[in-house]
């Protein structure tokens, strides 16, 4: 009772949070200079986001590895589950940076290297959903996923941090700039680090959600075997 | 030639949510032929899979001793020949180039004449061994494929209906090569054809 | 069992695809027609002379680039997927070490892309009208791309073997993983067309021989798993 308790609240800090972050993204948060509009206000919902993919891709590699190791079928459903998730957000990453990309540069996409780099991490996404409905023996599915998902992983690196430099990018500034100095308006860099930490909520939400409708499942299957 | 116990212990394997083989038991001796039998569908390839070390079983455990040290699980290939009707061997190959492929995997060299003894004594005559097996009827390619499992003279051997596909003369070849295994390897039989019951000097029963 | 006993296994395994190959013909034929098939539409529709002198670096390093990958797509997932078609994989997989199959495939795969490389990148030169700088850091280049492209598509093609439908699947799940790979070859070769000089080359063959070695890691730690499951 004392979980379902937790749980309940711990809910309720999310949504409470989310509304804050939501009402500091337009009535708190300075306008930015340089850009066109408020178009700049975007940064609190599109770097959250993005962020929340590659975090999703960093748990579809640990609880990977970790079904490799202990053949676990819980990890291979926690793995499943943050990839869904990795999904989800890096599409809304996607959309939210070519919405600004539209009306920073008039054009919706422009080939633009980190475009480019979370496009592909879409593409691995939907390779890594391919191969699982591909395979029917669960086992198997999930050694092949996990192999795949440890492939996709150590290349990535190469997408994010090799490519860019050798293509010019209109992106602005990652938010730590290239000076090692983090270049922003105190108010803005408030609501930005607080979205970070809503949107970590909301996976973390949504990612014990689904691990937890796992282990119901696995542990029902199990029960009616014996 | 090391003999080699093979011992499982709780041994069960599920497909999904079903279970073909739960909590057995039991071992596999040098100069001992185990009689696997079972109405279809009770696990007797997937035993014999598991003891291959081909599948990884869902609970238990099985350990390969060769006087008495454990053996690594990358080393069994070396030790063991198996035959099965899952499994073919290279079409686009001769019978001796297939052999003498199998035999170089597992580090050994062997001469021409020596292979052609091997497929000679599986009943397969010397010309033949240098056809492609594609050329082959669904017997010789039985032949072959028995002796892709015995080329290394294993100490192991585990045969998945050995005589599917095999006329009266095939099945002789079988009882022969049974009979010259018997001395020295542990040999495992996976089977419903009452002769070859008889070879085993003991028996598991699978299913109810 | 010592590293020699390896190799020695690893170049059966390579000798029985040569072997195979050689009668059947399946791979060197889908992967070099596709190869040719595609280099003649592109020649007789763009030519050397369709693209203006300032894009000609650029535009003919990406096609030379996208088809050789394509071609490659085409046939090097056969490797694995003809042993399970012909259910020879359990066989092998019973009477050879992971790692020594694992080597084998790889060397043929290598093969395969060099013998591409070496019929259609002259070719491709001739017919587009390409003039490169730097020849010798363009053979590296082309060296390191057929190592890295086969070391991906030998991984990949062992892991979708034994799902459905694997034809398709091998593009799906190659495409992603190679792209980077794609986009240093492409910048490298360019450079290598303009400039003489190693040192403009170094960057992308360093992209390139990295992006390998971690492959090469990945591959020896996941192709056991991937080869038992």
């Amino acid at each position: 009772m004392t979980d379902k308790a937790a749980i309940g609240f711990w809910h309720w800090l999310v949504g409470a949070w989310m509304l804050l972050v939501i009402y500091g993204a337009f009535f708190y948060a300075p306008t930015a200079q340089g850009f066109v509009g408020e178009s700049a206000r975007i940064v609190f919902f599109h770097v959250p986001l993005a962020w929340v993919a590659v975090l999703a891709f960093c748990v579809n590699l640990w609880t990977s590895l970790r079904y490799l190791a202990r053949r676990d079928p819980l990890d291979d459903a926690r793995a499943a589950a943050a990839a869904r998730l990795g999904l989800v957000f890096s599409v809304l990453a996607t959309v939210t940076g070519s919405l600004f990309a539209k009306v920073m540069w008039g054009e919706f996409w422009n080939w633009d290297p980190r475009q480019i780099s979370i496009v592909i991490l879409l593409l691995v996404y939907a390779a890594y959903f391919a191969l699982r409905e591909a395979i029917a023996d669960e086992e198997r599915r999930g050694g092949l996923a996990a192999a795949y998902a440890t492939l996709a992983f150590v290349t990535m690196p190469f997408l994010v941090f090799v490519v860019p430099r050798i293509y010019f990018s209109l992106h602005p500034d990652t938010l730590i700039n290239v000076r090692g100095s983090i270049d922003m308006d105190s108010r803005m860099l408030q609501v930005l680090l607080a979205a970070l930490v809503g949107f970590t909520g909301i996976f973390v939400w949504l990612y014990t959600l689904e691990v937890r409708l796992a282990r119901v499942l696995i542990e029902r299957q199990q029960r009616e075997e014996s | 030639m090391a003999t080699v116990r093979i011992t499982f212990s709780g041994l069960g394997k599920r497909f999904g949510s079903r279970t073909v083989l739960k909590g057995l038991s039991g071992e596999l001796r040098a100069r001992c032929v185990v009689a696997v039998t079972g109405p279809n569908g009770s696990g007797k390839s997937t035993l014999l899979n598991l003891l291959a070390g081909v599948m990884r079983p869902s609970s238990g455990s099985v350990s390969y001793l060769a006087t008495d040290t454990p053996v690594p699980r990358h080393r069994w290939h070396t030790l063991s020949g198996v035959a099965g009707p899952d499994m073919a061997v290279y079409e686009e190959l001769s019978a001796l180039e297939n052999l003498r492929f199998f035999a170089r995997l597992r580090g050994l060299a062997r001469t021409d004449g020596e292979l052609e003894r091997v497929l000679a004594d599986l009943g397969l005559a010397a010309r033949d061994a240098r056809r492609l097996v594609a050329t082959f009827s669904s017997g010789m390619k039985q032949r072959v494929k028995l002796a892709q499992a015995v080329v290394h003279e294993p100490a192991v051997l585990l045969l998945d209906e050995p005589s599917s596909n095999l006329d009266e003369t095939g099945h002789d070849t079988i009882a022969a090569l049974v009979k010259s295994l018997r001395g020295r390897a542990a040999v495992a039989i996976a089977t419903n054809d009452p002769r070859e019951m008889a070879w085993g000097d003991e028996r598991i029963q699978l299913g109810n | 069992m010592s590293a020699s006993s390896l190799a020695t296994e690893a170049l059966a395994v390579f000798a029985k695809e040569l072997r195979s190959e050689l009668r059947s013909r399946v791979a060197v034929n889908s992967i070099g027609l596709f190869g040719l098939t595609t280099l003649v539409a592109v020649a007789y529709q763009i030519g050397p002379y369709q693209i203006h002198e300032q894009d000609r670096p650029h535009l003919l390093a990406a096609m030379l680039w996208i088809i050789l990958f394509f071609a490659a797509l085409s046939g090097l997932q056969r490797v694995f997927v003809k042993e399970e078609d012909a259910h020879t994989a359990k066989t092998l997989r019973l009477a050879a070490r992971p790692l020594a199959v694992w080597a084998g495939k790889l060397l043929f795969n290598v093969a395969l892309l060099a013998a591409l490389q070496a019929f259609l990148v002259p070719l491709y030169g001739v017919l587009m009208g390409m003039q490169v700088r730097g020849v010798v850091p363009l053979i590296a280049l082309l060296a390191a791309g057929c190592v890295a492209m086969a070391l991906t598509a030998t991984i990949v093609a062992a892991i979708i073997a034994r799902a459905s439908g694997s034809g398709t699947l091998f593009a799906i799940l190659a495409v992603p993983l190679m792209l980077p790979l794609l986009v240093m070859l492409i910048a490298g070769t360019r450079v290598a067309m303009t400039s003489p000089r190693w040192s403009d080359v170094l960057p992308a063959l360093q992209g390139v021989g990295a992006l390998a070695g971690v492959t090469l890691v990945a591959s020896v730690y996941l192709f056991p798993v991937v080869w038992h499951d």
